[in-house]
């Protein structure tokens, strides 16, 4: 009985601090806490919150309709409707910038600005992806439709996931999201290595989404309540032993969902089985739902350990530096190579989350939105230089300038981008990461993250070192075979779209990044969440 | 604004070569980037109408926010040390751009990178905001290692990594410093202003200007950073040569005096003693190791790494004469190094080697290259220091400015200046003296060597004349940047 | 409520059974060469969950019942993730006929 009673102080002494310092959440606790359940209804679910997700939905339902009326029908509409489907989701996210915060669903949702922010990253990510899809899929003879309607599946999930705020919407949102994810891996049905992807993807997402269960029931058990910020309270009076395990076994599931070292073996196998436009959205859409799930779960619940779970990060952070650029150094295949730097590019982001500072919360959401550009670019070039050759070995790449301009310069700049050469948008990103880092007194991470860098330029260089230096005599057969550029067929024109309009982005971006800059500051100050957070922090430094 | 049109015209026509449209010739793409660095020329001579010489502070002032939260200011500014420089970079890039006759691989990239590096290394000498200077610093490393790469060489790519990995790595130290100052200091701010004593301990001061110090030492090169540079002048192209040499060298050196001495007044004074004897070490391997090689280029590249190490000698002293050296030698190291790489892209040219052991007599008049050969020569009598020449007025300089605080440190550097004229001599004896007489099956061929146009040569010979001019008049030079140097050295006499 | 709890082992008995299963199914993941067994190895694994979840419920909230509700999502998203898993696997048989994990080494670095 002792956990009870003191589980029961617990939750005294949160309603006590709530009392203190009203919040959204009291009242609505105490409501809960008393209602009959007809008294429920009466409260609003305020499922405006909710509307971006349900464009989304709305979408992936009508996709699903018009696959049943058969191919044709579908490769017709299937573009249009997703087109629609994120737009308007675009736009309703942008209507809900800054507007008052109001929980919905009884507090298992809310849409503060680093929900916006996130959700608009996502749906952007698979608005990209979804445009450079086409082509891809009509080549290797896959039904756009259910891929379609699985991919926008997914987008819902890491959508809800971002706004979810309590155990139970975590936990359905990150399964939408995973097991999307892993029907997407595995969507090359007749490729053996797709299938292995799938099922390695699979066996680990699952393991890890059993762990953040356990440690999510410990979580329950200890707060007697599945909110996040009851549970933050709660943790806050008693920081027992089996909250640290519930810290360790959250921050596992976490870390497996930004691909963190050692979290991160399953990310070159799925990254270089899957389809090479689903890697472009689990590079970026699901990463960015990874990470704000872990400002939701880290720094809105573990506020008491705030010191170990930000060692734990330190940790994470420069391992993955390290070992993702350095083992990317290494690899022959570009998706592979990749998948390595996006390892190394999340432990770039991680700087600053523990920071904890404004900055360096600002800083993770500018990055994570460059992240999209430049990266989505670069899987845009890659997937046009697959679709043309069927290749994506890096020697494959070899003399490339000649025979298409457009994917050696738009590769090139992403690529730049990537390893933070100015005056590319990745340059401000990660200066920005590192200035929040340093102010922050993060010396070991900016260090770590300076050298890294420089490791990282020499594997972005030596892929636009093949392409652009090799001499017409020293191309490679698929490149001295390559066709003619055919931008008629189905698919190639979205294609060519997403990559100018990424490519552009990327290069301009940086020099116009002030915008870009004032969003992501905006972000932060429009999340209570993060502002507690900053203020404690800040408190914390003073003392 | 005449500033920032110093930046717009390189960038937006690199921006105009690559959208030209069309598929222009070569020769055509050279015409109109030769137009643009003319315009660029003008527009930094432009820039002594305003320029009051007897201000040491900053003018010309151009300040726009940019991206706050990063503190980065689009903050350019003129001041005695930099105006040399600019006018330094608008001529050698013209200079480049002329003698690229041959390229005919992708002419379009070339120039178009050409104007950028001219752009990028025009804001590095006028930004005066630490993350603006280091944006442009990293700005010209991808060009030149494209440059390098793809216009160089038969050895090309291994040079052209190795110069871009060490290059990378001198920008990460650098910034790491330039962060390390803004927020030590407190301000947040990258803005450039001396850290004064007490404001910061001296060992963080000496930590910081250490990084900056082994970062701009990669850059200028000093011994023992210095490996990427022969590897790096040897498969580039001649072009490309005279700016790496000319120009890029120079960022490393401005980069000493501005943010070394010129931020950290009080750490320099205690490191000195030390920065003396690492140059005087630099100077002398630099020149022991050019007696050592028997490739032109090779050598002259080594003599830039012995005759880099009297800049930082110079800013050891940080005495008024000193500094002036220092910024004389960077001008006249600049434009002697710009005479030597064309003549040996030259001879290069008409013979296809530059190994010393075969070259000979190339100075005869009727077979060989009388004209170049006598702009060889005067390139090497100014690189040694003969009076009359630039070279001599810089080193005279310098010497005599750095004698008194380190007498020792000054006197190897005597010596190595002294080794100079030896390997030059060596140079000049064995390729250019001697009978044209070509033994048998050896490579050069003397029915090859045409008489080289004069056309051809003039940007060889504008460039011995301004060394001439520099060498006859120093006081044209002295008078733009007294104010500005004997400001720097205050700043350290004041603290001592 | 008070009565029906006296009836019970104490909280400490269900979350040791609880942690023994989740135990049982980590060893399960890590050793079966099956990939089936490697399945219901994660399905131990969500049961455990379950009856933490049940037992805190009961002990712990109260009136409220949020850990049975939660234990009814996770069953469902358990066999949803299942009938996925069987799916690929399904798949994955058909190219390879064989479900042993040390053959599934088509990707590696």
């Amino acid at each position: 009985m002792t956990v009870g009673a003191s589980s029961a102080a617990t939750v005294a002494a949160a309603q006590r601090f709530q009392a203190a310092m009203p919040d959204m959440g009291a009242s609505l606790l105490a409501t809960q806490a008393m209602a009959a359940p007809g008294e429920l209804l009466n409260l609003s679910l305020n499922a405006s919150a909710v509307l971006p997700e349900a464009a989304v939905l709305l979408a992936m339902i009508a996709t699903l309709l018009v696959d049943l009326a058969g191919e044709k029908v579908a490769t017709r509409w299937v573009p249009p409707i997703c087109y629609i489907g994120l737009g308007s989701s675009l736009v309703l996210l942008a209507l809900q910038w800054n507007a008052p915060l109001e929980p919905s669903f009884l507090g298992a949702f809310l849409a503060d600005n680093l929900a916006v922010a996130f959700r608009a990253v996502i749906a952007l990510s698979t608005l990209l992806s979804l445009l450079i899809s086409w082509r891809y899929a009509e080549k290797s003879g896959t039904p756009v439709g259910e891929y379609a309607a699985i991919l926008l599946a997914a987008t819902l999930g890491a959508m809800l996931l971002c706004g979810a705020t309590d155990l139970v919407s975590v936990f359905i949102s990150l399964e939408t999201l995973s097991v999307a994810s892993y029907l997407l891996s595995g969507y090359m049905k007749r490729d053996a290595r797709s299938s292995e992807a799938a099922l390695k993807y699979l066996l680990v997402g699952s393991a890890a989404a059993a762990v953040f269960l356990y440690g999510s029931s410990l979580l329950y058990g200890l707060s007697g309540s599945t909110s996040l910020d009851t549970i933050g309270l709660a943790l806050q009076s008693s920081t027992t032993p089996l909250a640290a395990l519930a810290l360790v076994f959250v921050l596992a599931t976490v870390a497996f969902k930004i691909a963190a070292v050692p979290f991160h073996q399953w990310t070159p196998d799925v990254y270089e089985g899957s389809p090479t436009p689903v890697v472009a959205f689990l590079s970026v859409g699901s990463k960015a739902a990874g990470f704000a799930l872990a400002l939701r779960i880290l720094v809105g619940c573990f506020g008491a350990f705030d010191d170990q779970w930000k060692l734990l990060f330190t940790v994470l952070a420069v391992l993955s530096m390290t070992l993702g650029n350095v083992v990317a150094l290494a690899q022959t295949s570009m998706k592979r190579m990749l998948a390595y730097s996006s390892i190394g590019q999340a432990g770039f982001v991680m700087i600053g989350m523990v920071c904890g500072t404004e900055d360096g919360f600002a800083a993770m959401v500018l990055y994570m939105a460059a992240y999209l550009f430049m990266n989505l670019g670069a899987f845009a070039c890659i997937i046009l230089f697959s679709i043309r050759t069927g290749s994506d070995r890096i020697s494959d790449y070899a003399g490339l300038y000649q025979k298409d301009p457009l994917i050696t310069l738009g590769l090139s700049l992403c690529l730049l981008s990537l390893g933070g050469i100015p005056p590319m948008l990745g340059f401000f990103g990660k200066i920005y990461l590192f200035f929040a880092g340093w102010a922050n007194h993060q010396y070991l991470l900016v260090v770590v993250g300076l050298v890294t860098s420089v490791i990282s330029i020499y594997y972005y260089i030596s892929v636009i070192k093949m392409m652009v230096v090799k001499e017409p005599q020293e191309a490679s057969d698929v490149v001295k075979a390559y066709p003619d550029v055919n931008w008629s067929l189905m698919g190639m024109q979205p294609l060519r779209v997403a990559l100018i309009g990424c490519v552009a982005i990327t290069a301009v971006g940086g020099i116009l990044s002030n915008p870009l800059f004032q969003w992501a500051n905006t972000a932060v100050a429009g999340t209570p969440l993060l502002q507690q957070a900053i203020a404690l922090s800040s408190l914390k430094g003073l003392g | 604004m005449l500033l920032s049109l110093l930046l717009l015209i390189p960038f937006l026509g690199a921006l105009a070569l690559i959208l030209w449209p069309g598929s222009p010739s070569s020769a055509r793409l050279r015409d109109v980037s030769i137009v643009l660095l003319v315009m660029q020329c003008l527009a930094s001579f432009a820039l002594l109408l305003p320029f009051d010489a007897a201000d040491a502070g900053l003018q010309l002032v151009e300040q726009a926010r940019w991206v706050r939260a990063i503190g980065l200011d689009y903050a350019l500014a003129l001041d005695g040390l930099s105006l040399p420089l600019v006018l330094m970079n608008g001529v050698l890039c013209l200079v480049a751009a002329i003698s690229s006759r041959t390229i005919e691989n992708r002419p379009r990239v070339y120039f178009a990178l050409l104007l950028v590096i001219s752009g990028a290394v025009n804001g590095a000498f006028l930004a005066q905001n630490l993350l603006l200077f280091f944006l442009f610093y990293e700005l010209e490393l991808i060009p030149l290692w494209l440059l390098i790469a793809v216009w160089g060489g038969a050895n090309r790519a291994y040079a052209a990594t190795k110069f871009l990995i060490v290059t990378a790595v001198s920008g990460v130290l650098i910034l790491g410093a330039f962060l390390g100052i803004a927020f030590v200091t407190g301000t947040m701010d990258f803005s450039l202003r001396p850290i004064l004593a007490g404001e910061l301990g001296m060992t963080t001061q000496l930590v910081l200007m250490g990084a900056l110090l082994i970062g701009f030492g990669i850059k200028i090169p000093l011994f023992p950073f210095h490996t990427w540079l022969p590897d790096a002048h040897t498969e580039a192209s001649t072009p490309v040569s005279v700016l790496l040499a000319g120009v890029l060298l120079k960022l490393g050196t401005y980069g000493l005096l501005r943010f070394c001495l010129g931020l950290f007044p009080d750490a320099w004074q205690v490191a000195a003693p030390w920065l003396a004897g690492w140059a005087a070490i630099s100077v002398l391997y630099g020149s022991l190791a050019a007696i050592a090689q028997s490739d032109m280029k090779r050598m002259v590249a080594y003599s830039s790494v012995g005759h880099m190490g009297y800049v930082l000698l110079a800013a050891a002293a940080a005495t008024p004469l000193g500094l002036m050296g220092a910024l004389f030698q960077m001008v006249s190291h600049g434009l002697i190094s710009g005479v030597l790489f064309l003549v040996v892209g030259v001879v290069y040219a008409q013979t296809g080697t530059r190994d010393l052991n075969v070259l000979r007599g190339l100075l005869n008049p009727q077979r060989g290259l009388p004209l170049t050969g006598s702009l060889m020569i005067i390139g090497v009598m100014a690189s040694a220091g003969i009076p009359g020449m630039a070279g001599f007025i810089s080193e005279f300089l310098i010497f005599r400015g750095s004698l008194q605080p380190f007498p020792l440190a000054t006197l190897l550097s005597m010596v190595g200046s002294g080794l100079t004229a030896v390997y030059f001599l060596l140079l000049v004896n064995r390729a250019f003296f001697g009978r044209l007489a070509i033994a048998p099956g050896e490579v050069v061929n003397p029915r090859i060597l045409n008489r080289v146009a004069l056309r051809e040569q003039a940007p060889a010979i504008a460039l011995s004349l301004g060394v001439l001019v520099l060498g006859l008049a120093p006081e044209l030079l002295s008078n733009l940047s007294e104010a500005a140097t004997t400001g720097l050295s205050l700043i350290t006499g004041d603290m001592s | 409520m008070s009565d029906f709890l006296a009836t019970l082992p104490s909280l400490q008995a269900y979350l040791l059974v609880a942690a023994m299963l989740f135990c049982i199914g980590v060893w399960g993941l890590i050793n079966s060469r099956n990939a089936v067994r490697v399945l219901m190895s994660i399905e131990l694994m969500l049961n455990a969950v379950n009856i933490n979840l049940m037992a805190f419920s009961s002990f712990v909230d109260g009136d409220l019942i949020r850990g049975q509700v939660f234990a009814v999502f996770v069953i469902t998203v358990a066999a949803a993730e299942a009938a996925v898993g069987l799916a690929i696997l399904l798949s994955l048989y058909r190219n390879r006929v064989t479900v042993d994990m040390e053959q599934f080494n088509l990707l590696r670095w």
